[in-house]
């Protein structure tokens, strides 16, 4: 097992009360996987993985409890120097916003060589060369020029291509990539996930893929946690999340979703009402107010993310997939 | 839902065939250009050029049909839209609304017109000011445009909020109160209020979560029906665009590239461009996913500060062809048109 997530929690002390942004969360990863987390915005996604990686500013973060073993080290446990030597070289990420997470005083060639001369002690002519190679591989055209430009000479698509690159200069065992592709054109979505895609077939790379796009995990995932207010409420290989999802979330999320590969023109069944406040998580099931299939038990009780009955993993007492035939019957 | 749809395209097209007189188009856009000059480089070295962010677009909507603009960032799609309201000045081209230009207009001339064509923004957020409740920011455009009396906006407010699925209890909140998908709601009302025939819709659910963007297609399409609206969609989600339009014109570098009825656009893609377009967009469903032969594009949107001799999107085509290079190709072939040489020829195996 590569990495072994237990239990996380995490709030936040805000004005308007503590937020539990992540509340109890378990999770492992294997070597070479490649793991999807989707959720809606303030589902806790983004957190999760900030946690993993020390990056919550505590205060007003705090991680409550919880174990996260990456090679049979605590991560939540090592001081700060010892997941310095990890971040970055062991485990690297990829965030959203391809703009903001590049300096932008500083040219190509000095943020892509520091990596490698902060973890592999490397002198500067050494690690420019590998720069230079980790560019050509990304895929970018005339790499041993550019490397001399700034972020703002690169396009959004080139810059994630950049991130990609720095990410995987020290080959590290565990990717994790924050929506992105989030804020790129679909076109430039196709070439960048193709590209990790092949990369990761290339190197053995496991991925954790944190996306709110059902499509982009159909694309890239083998198996999916679907988040909902700070919980895992299902985790299922691919084929069945999509094929047969049985959390209502997860069947909600998918008939709201307008297709390309549907008759035009039918009426999006959306979920009713909003995402519920985190500073007042409902009691029971944090689903059950927005849920059609809600029953007495679960405004009162927290259904936990087990194996059910028909060996699938999913945090709800209702047989979902028998309550919509019935419904489809009654209409 | 559409089977209901008001005379759309379709229609439209059917009675010119059968040599009638074709009904007037609300909103006709002809020719419209829209280019932003600008200076780069030292005083006495200076570089001047313009960005041609809409470069010749034309198109009708009909009353009660949804006309989809998509393409990617930077195509053109919202500077076109501001461009029909006169918030951005046309630099050539023209728009008539009802058979009446209005381009060019100053605000004074141009303000009926506006009641007639309302707009929704992409971000709830910003556009809604927060200083103001609920009920001012609904009200305000009746005020402007002197409808009723004080009470009259009053109660006209509380119908549109719950039009809208606001609960009008809500009235003198202020947006940071409500989530994104309630806010486009109020955005929505907003736009309603002074009853316009059009809304210009850019990007109106492109900030929102899944659910909730449901939410706001569906209420946006109920609309729609009960009140005979137009709309022109912009949005860069192709799934969206084909979910709620009737007819959708594509747009690369400041020119529709391609403009049909959303069946037969999606289904039978003619330009390059869009073909590639449609094979991005990643569909939820993993079989399907394996089985498709993605088209990934070579390189990147190129800017529009350069001026292209040929076809704009030649030097990603995959079907480029020596005269692509050498003038732009024009929309042609009815009734599906297409902005593109090879598609167009008969002789070509890809034109069909």
């Amino acid at each position: 097992m590569l990495l072994e997530v237990e239990d996380l929690r995490v709030s936040f002390q805000t004005d308007h009360g503590l937020v539990r942004a992540v509340d109890g969360i378990s999770f492992s990863l294997d070597q070479g996987e490649t793991l999807g987390i989707v959720g809606e915005s303030g589902s806790g996604k983004s957190v999760t993985n900030l946690a993993i990686l020390g990056l919550i500013p505590t205060p007003p973060g705090r991680i409550e409890s919880g174990r996260a073993s990456f090679r049979g080290r605590d991560l939540l446990k090592l001081p700060r120097r010892e997941l310095q030597k990890i971040r970055g070289d062991r485990i690297a990420m990829i965030f959203q916003d391809p703009m903001t997470s590049l300096n932008p005083f500083l040219t190509i060639a000095q943020q892509l060589t520091e990596v490698t001369m902060l973890h592999r002690g490397w002198k500067y002519k050494r690690a420019l060369d590998h720069a230079v190679e980790m560019l050509e591989r990304v895929g970018i055209p005339g790499a041993g020029r550019r490397v001399n430009d700034y972020p703002y000479q690169f396009s959004g698509g080139m810059r994630q291509r950049v991130m990609i690159a720095m990410a995987l200069s020290c080959q590290p065992d565990l990717l994790i990539a924050d929506e992105p592709t989030t804020a790129l054109d679909v076109t430039i979505q196709a070439q960048i996930l193709e590209l990790i895609q092949q990369l990761q077939k290339e190197e053995g790379t496991a991925v954790i893929l944190i996306t709110h796009d059902l499509g982009v995990v159909a694309n890239v995932c083998r198996r999916v946690n679907v988040m909902y207010a700070g919980r895992f409420v299902e985790e299922a290989d691919v084929d069945s999340l999509f094929a047969q999802p049985r959390h209502p979330y997860t069947l909600g999320l998918l008939n709201s979703l307008p297709r390309l590969d549907e008759q035009r023109g039918a009426r999006l069944d959306p979920i009713a009402g909003q995402p519920p406040d985190l500073t007042n998580i409902p009691p029971g099931c944090v689903f059950h107010p927005r849920c059609p299939f809600r029953i007495d038990r679960c405004p009162q009780e927290v259904p936990a993310l087990t194996e059910r009955i028909d060996n699938r993993r999913y945090a709800c007492f209702v047989d979902v997939e028998h309550q919509a035939r019935v419904a489809v019957k009654e209409n | 839902m559409n089977a209901a749809s008001p005379p759309s395209a379709e229609v439209s097209h059917r009675s010119q065939a059968a040599g009638q007189q074709p009904p007037q188009p609300l909103l006709k856009v002809e020719n419209l250009k829209v280019h932003f000059p600008f200076a780069r480089g030292p005083i006495w070295n200076r570089h001047r050029g313009v960005v041609r962010a809409v470069d010749g677009v034309s198109f009708e909507v009909y009353q009660g049909e949804t006309l989809g603009l998509v393409g990617e960032s930077g195509c053109g799609k919202s500077t076109t839209a501001r461009a029909i309201l006169n918030l951005v000045p046309p630099t050539a081209g023209h728009v008539y609304l009802n058979g009446q230009r209005i381009d060019g207009l100053d605000d004074q001339a141009m303000l009926p017109y506006r009641r007639q064509i309302q707009m929704i923004f992409q971000d709830p957020f910003a556009s809604l000011n927060p200083r103001m409740t609920v009920g001012a920011i609904i009200s305000e455009p009746m005020k402007i445009f002197g409808l009723g009396s004080e009470y009259d906006r009053r109660l006209e407010v509380l119908r549109l909020m719950e039009l809208v699925g606001l609960n009008p209890r809500f009235l003198n909140r202020y947006p940071h109160e409500f989530s994104g998908g309630q806010r486009q709601r109020i955005g929505i009302a907003r736009a309603l209020a002074v009853q316009p025939k059009l809304i210009l819709c850019d990007e109106p659910v492109s900030a929102l979560d899944v659910s909730i963007q449901a939410q706001v297609i569906n209420l946006l399409m109920e609309l729609q029906q009960r009140l005979g609206l137009a709309y022109v969609f912009i949005a860069h989600d192709l799934s969206v665009v084909r979910h709620i339009s009737h007819r959708v014109g594509v747009m690369y570098l400041g020119r529709i590239v391609e403009l049909a009825t959303a069946e037969e656009l999606y289904a039978r893609p003619r330009h390059p461009y869009t073909q590639a377009l449609l094979s991005a967009v990643p569909i939820p469903d993993p079989a399907k996913e394996r089985k498709r032969q993605r088209q990934v594009l070579r390189g990147d949107v190129p800017s529009p500060d350069r001026e292209y001799p040929g076809c704009s999107f030649a030097d990603r085509c995959p079907w480029v062809e020596p005269r692509c290079t050498q003038s732009p190709p024009p929309l042609e072939g009815t009734p599906h048109p297409a902005a593109c040489f090879v598609a167009n020829d008969p002789q070509s195996p890809r034109g069909k």
